[in-house]
């Protein structure tokens, strides 16, 4: 398969584009070991350059032992050395200098150089012991230091695979031993590599989610059995929607932003968080980078779309939320108690937290008998130990629920606010939440 | 002509590539002599006094004891040479020898006074090559804790550095001076045998499976300097490494390697204390005081862990600063900090698991020692032989590092003309135990020798050149020792 994509490859690279190309650059591109992309380059150089001679260049990478006129000068140079040394009066006192070493010290030359200086270089060599094509260029070069781009392009396209698989694919030297920490605060990761890159990381993710939201569903759909009809409901079809939907996603930042009433999975927040900002980071990341790499273009288009689809599915669901959630107004005792149970659920946070909330934008606020309940979005800062010992700072944004027992005298100014903060919920929740925060700062 | 394996100028059908065995394990103990107390122990009150009394104290006995060997029955017109406590304590006419520590005073060498004064000067002098005063009129003393002695007498003169503990047989003459006979110097500590060494009897031995041969890296002088020109060696370099380049039969030979020491100045005008000539540049470009975000050039240490970051997958890598490195400028000078290598610090492990890096990537010190194959081997960035050449005359750098392994004291210039820690309590630059292996980065050409001390020891030591201005690699076979060369260059064109 391979064997007929690398001609497409170097014919579109090297007579459509016009850029050089390197045996390495081949091999990554078309996925073969180093080795038969250098005899692809041949292959390519030989029957261009049939069909219309002297329309691909080349450069060669000669590997040997060199003429020795270069070693004899070398050891001129030690004997002229050594007559110093004699002169100096430090082997007087030094035993073991005396016999210079004779053997002059064997040297592998490894020399890049173009088709045009081959042979007078090749003549150079005692003993080639490998030669191969390094790069082909669509006309002879002048400066070779535009090599080294496509090399750059190695570096920073090339980046999904793991570095320590890349020797399986390329034929890179295999080194069992070296172990190498997989970035876990994810800074590292999101500055370099670009999206594809970031994808194996994030996948494992919503596998993860699904047990823990099943787990943190199940305990308040039990407590709430014994109570009346619409707040039974309310939470079921929440957990039902919870159920079905994190696994469609993939960030976890989006869910969080987009879901306004369901109930955040808090105990595994702190795991998946790390892994939610670089896939956010990553969302960010593509945008300007999905210029540069033509050929994944297709690729980040559809991935835009899907997105898209999927933001619009998200603002449907909270709609229904929402409305779900003025339904179960009405019922103020077993609404406290599902609040209550969010409010266990909150000391389980605060163990982690080491500071606490930094801002507090209430969202979703359901008013009943003068009581104001909901949830809110605060961003807490954490600083936790990581498996490595590392002190990391993170910032997350978590759901908490509240309620507002203890302030008698606030209903009347909050009564009107409730339908304006669900309708404005509704709307305003996905793009910025601002202003619906400045207007709860009081409260 | 190439060997038919070798030659890949081969097309279709395309052979299958063989698939090549595995990198052997490179058995590794890095020891920590030089690293610095962290954070708030870290002193610079102290005087540096202290570290020249120190080296005294230490090393008294052994070079006491060598001069004892010699002198014993040294006999000069029927007077037997007798030992002196101290220098001070020297009697004119009377045949005797002494103890104590080199001070050069030299015409040329900087002086902390000069440096005040500078701001008289119009043009401040050309950077120095060397200390060694034109017209010969440079002294050397002798000194102990009871005062200082003037040498004089056709041996001593461009033998001996600052710092260096000597023992000297002599006279006094009648204008005060100590005219010498001869002298003699403590010699190579002793040196354990090969896996045999403290440090590494008690950790599990690597096994070298069927005993194929591994061999050590070494190169310096990388000097990334974020322009274009110096790339493409750098990528070659890195395809050697990664065994990519080349065919077969050479990429079996890289496979031997078990791992890469880069022996400082990995980037070229990154120290945080600009040179003399940068800092006149700089200075007379424009007037801005405090630091200057929009002057920071960050490409250079990106390529940098650019480049790590691809050869760490196959190769563990050691990495010394060097004095153009984003380092602590004094010796000793302390490991890279991993901010700098975003991309390659996944390769280190973790502080809480253990403070030596085996297989990876292992940001260490300058100078550095540690064991490698059970070979005790010590590194330098190059510094102090380059200080050390400096006051002496037609000497070469191998000379100048076997000099300093048998005065036991490798940095013996420092503190004088090179900046170091002040040490209280010890001398991490006093060699308490000899290397088998002693390389010194950033030379101006390759150079290797093997010197022999007098209880049977061996040491290889090994200039290594700078590797943007040679192109040049030092492979060093760690079962026979033997030492090789890989030289990577680019034909230019037209040539």
């Amino acid at each position: 398969m391979p064997e007929q994509n690398y001609k497409e490859y170097l014919a579109a690279r090297l007579l459509a584009e016009n850029r050089p190309v390197t045996y390495r650059l081949l091999s990554r591109a078309v996925k073969v070991h180093v080795n038969r992309g250098k005899q692809m380059l041949y292959e390519f150089h030989r029957n261009q350059n049939a069909k219309k001679p002297r329309s691909i260049h080349a450069t060669y990478l000669i590997t040997g032992k060199k003429r020795t006129s270069e070693h004899t000068n070398g050891l001129n140079g030690k004997d002229g050395e050594d007559a110093v040394m004699q002169d100096s009066p430090f082997p007087s006192s030094l035993p073991g200098t005396q016999e210079p070493d004779e053997k002059p010290v064997s040297t592998t030359s490894i020399v890049l150089v173009r088709e045009e200086e081959l042979e007078k270089t090749k003549a150079e060599f005692v003993e080639v012991t490998s030669i191969h094509i390094y790069s082909l260029e669509p006309g002879p070069i002048e400066d070779l230091g535009v090599l080294s781009l496509c090399n750059e392009e190695v570096a920073t396209k090339f980046t999904k695979e793991d570095p320590l698989e890349r020797w399986q694919l390329y034929g890179c030297i295999h080194n069992p031993h070296i172990k190498r920490r997989t970035p876990k605060s994810g800074i590292a990761a999101s500055k370099t590599t670009s999206k594809p890159a970031a994808k194996p990381t994030a996948k494992p993710q919503p596998k993860e989610l699904i047990p823990a939201v099943q787990t943190d569903s199940k305990p308040s759909a039990s407590n709430t059995k014994t109570s009346t009809s619409a707040a039974p409901k309310a939470t079921l079809q929440r957990s039902n929607s919870t159920k079905s939907n994190p696994p469609k996603k993939t960030s976890v930042g989006d869910l969080f932003k987009s879901f306004a009433k369901t109930k955040p999975p808090k105990p595994k927040e702190s795991e998946d968080s790390p892994m939610g900002g670089m896939s956010e980071d990553e969302g960010e990341d593509s945008e300007p980078e999905s210029g540069a790499p033509k050929v994944d273009e297709a690729k980040l288009e559809a991935a835009r779309k899907e997105k898209e689809a999927r933001k619009e599915e998200l603002l449907k669901m909270m709609e229904e939320d929402v409305d779900m959630a003025d339904a179960a107004t009405p019922q103020d005792t077993n609404a406290d108690e599902v609040s209550q149970d969010a409010n266990d659920d909150a000391p389980l946070d605060s163990q982690d937290k080491a500071e606490p909330a930094e801002s507090e934008e209430p969202v979703v606020a359901a008013v009943a008998g003068g009581r104001r309940r909901g949830r809110r979005r605060v961003t807490k800062r954490k600083k936790v130990k990581d498996a490595d010992g590392y002190l990391v700072t993170k910032e997350e944004t978590v759901w908490e629920s509240f309620s507002e027992d203890e302030k008698p005298p606030e209903p009347k100014k909050l009564k009107p606010v409730p339908n304006s903060s669900a309708k404005g919920g509704k709307k305003g929740a996905p793009k910025g939440q601002g202003s619906i925060a400045s207007f709860f700062k009081k409260a | 002509m190439a060997s038919t394996e070798g030659n890949l100028l081969r097309g279709e059908p395309f052979q299958d590539p063989t698939t090549s065995s595995p990198r052997n394990a490179s058995a590794y103990k890095p020891l920590h002599t030089f690293e610095l107390p962290k954070g708030a122990e870290k002193h610079y009150q102290q005087q540096f006094a202290d570290m020249y009394f120190l080296r005294l104290a230490q090393l008294k006995n052994a070079v006491k004891q060598k001069a004892a060997e010699a002198w014993d029955d040294f006999e000069l017109g029927g007077e037997k040479a007798r030992y002196v406590e101290r220098v001070l304590d020297v009697r004119q006419g009377e045949l005797c020898w002494v103890v104590g520590t080199v001070y050069m005073e030299m015409g040329l060498k900087p002086n902390v006074l000069d440096d005040i004064s500078k701001e008289h000067w119009i043009a401040a002098p050309p950077p120095r090559e060397t200390y060694v005063n034109p017209s010969g009129q440079d002294d050397m003393m002798l000194e102990d804790e009871s005062g200082r002695l003037r040498v004089t007498g056709e041996t001593v003169s461009a033998q001996y550095v600052t710092g260096c503990i000597l023992a000297a047989l002599g006279t006094e003459q009648a204008d005060g001076s100590f005219q010498v006979v001869a002298t003699t110097y403590a010699d190579l500590p002793q040196q354990p045998e090969r896996w045999k060494g403290e440090e590494i009897k008690k950790a599990p031995k690597v096994d070298s499976k069927g005993g194929k041969a591994k061999k050590v890296a070494i190169i310096s002088g990388l000097g990334i300097s974020g322009t274009e020109d110096d790339d493409l060696t750098l990528d070659l370099l890195l395809e050697y490494l990664t065994g990519e380049a080349s065919g077969p039969p050479d990429q079996a030979e890289a496979i031997q390697l078990s791992r890469l020491v880069i022996a400082g100045n990995s980037l070229s005008h990154a120290s945080p204390i600009l040179s003399r000539e940068d800092f006149a540049a700089k200075k007379s470009q424009r007037k801005n005081y405090g630091y200057d975000a929009s002057s920071y050039n960050s490409t250079p240490a990106e390529k940098l862990d650019t480049f790590l970051s691809q050869i760490l997958p196959t190769i563990p890598v050691t990495l010394l600063p060097g004095d153009s490195d984003p380092a602590n400028v004094a010796l000793p000078q302390q490991p890279l900090h991993p901010a700098l290598f975003p991309q390659s610090r996944p390769f280190v492990n973790p502080p809480s698991q253990s403070k030596d890096t085996l297989e990876g990537f292992d940001p260490v010190t300058n100078p550095w020692e540690g064991y490698i194959e059970g070979w005790r081997v010590l590194g330098t960035g190059g510094q102090t032989v380059e200080d050390l050449l400096r006051y002496v005359e037609d000497v070469e750098p191998l000379e100048a590092m076997e000099m300093m392994l048998r005065w036991r004291c490798i940095a013996p210039t420092a503190p004088d003309t090179l900046s170091c820690y002040p040490f209280q309590d010890d001398d991490p630059f006093l060699l308490k135990v000899c290397p088998h292996v002693y390389f010194s980065g950033n030379m101006d050409k390759f150079g290797k020798r093997v010197i022999e001390g007098p209880g049977g020891q061996k040491v290889l030591l090994v200039a290594v050149p700078k590797f943007k201005e040679t192109g040049q690699i030092v492979l060093v076979d760690m079962e026979s020792l033997e030492v090789e060369l890989v030289e990577i260059g680019v034909v230019a064109p037209g040539s």
